[in-house]
């Protein structure tokens, strides 16, 4: 996976165009797991709420 | 004994929180679908959403230093305590004796992420309006060197994705049970006072003055 994304200007050097948008997957992932994590500790090892 | 309510945010800033969340729900949607495969003209609604967003950023600042109330956002020592408890708490199993005031040290964590990252969204995309015409300028790609425009474009894509990770926390946050209360506080405005009482310190918290 990239974590870039670059393109060729007209004398053939690279020049860098943004992150690259696999990276958006990496992210909603990240966002699905912390949330899992935290209904997971809330509902198995964290004490009750007042 | 108070009023059975407790006023916890002001329409403006109901408001600024509501038109915040419309434009970069909207920002995100007209960067990501065109990605994802759904073709649409996307540009002129991203521009025109950001400069939304960008005018109520400038609100929020300038009504924030008009009322002097930049304070109740300030990371403490009694946060930082809190923040210690709230760790030795987890770890013991135990709930926390502390209570915060306005808003718990999370909170504002989590205000100050939105706040540096939307900074960079307006700021990175703001440098990048130069690039396309609107109807008060024409385009002029040649503002900056293209490795700085590169370095540009990294910036805005990472906090427009940082974006994605940190509203899906929010949105779950502000669904939970046990949070309801701000959700509904950030709607209709108030917390009831038993909830004050319950949840909050009123030594740090002086909504009685």
């Amino acid at each position: 996976m990239e974590l870039f994304r670059v393109s060729r200007d007209i004398y053939g050097r690279e020049v860098l165009q943004g992150v690259s948008w696999d990276l958006l997957w990496v992210f909603f992932g990240l966002g699905c797991v912390l949330i899992l994590g935290h209904a997971l500790y809330r509902l198995i090892l964290a004490p009750k709420q007042r | 004994m108070g009023p059975l309510r407790v006023v916890r945010h002001a329409l403006p800033d109901r408001l600024f929180h509501w038109i915040g969340a419309a434009c970069v729900l909207t920002l995100l949607a007209t960067a990501f679908l065109p990605i994802a495969g759904v073709e649409f003209g996307w540009v002129t609604a991203h521009w025109v959403t950001g400069l939304v967003l960008m005018a109520a950023v400038l609100f929020h600042v300038v009504r924030v230093l008009v009322r002097g109330t930049l304070g109740s956002m300030w990371v403490g020592r009694g946060d930082i305590a809190d923040a210690v408890e709230i760790a030795g708490s987890m770890l013991a199993r135990k709930l926390p004796s502390r209570r915060p005031g306005k808003y718990s040290v999370a909170q504002k964590f989590i205000h100050h992420a939105f706040a540096i990252v939307v900074l960079a969204t307006l700021i990175t995309g703001g440098l990048m309006l130069a690039r396309i015409d609107t109807p008060w300028w024409q385009r002029n790609p040649y503002l900056l060197p293209d490795a700085t425009w590169g370095i540009v474009y990294v910036a805005h894509g990472l906090a427009a994705l940082l974006l994605v990770t940190m509203i899906m926390m929010h949105i779950y946050f502000a669904l939970r049970p046990e949070k309801l209360k701000f959700t509904r506080a950030m709607i209709r405005g108030w917390i009831t006072r038993q909830e004050f009482d319950e949840h909050h310190d009123p030594k740090r918290w002086q909504v009685d003055r």
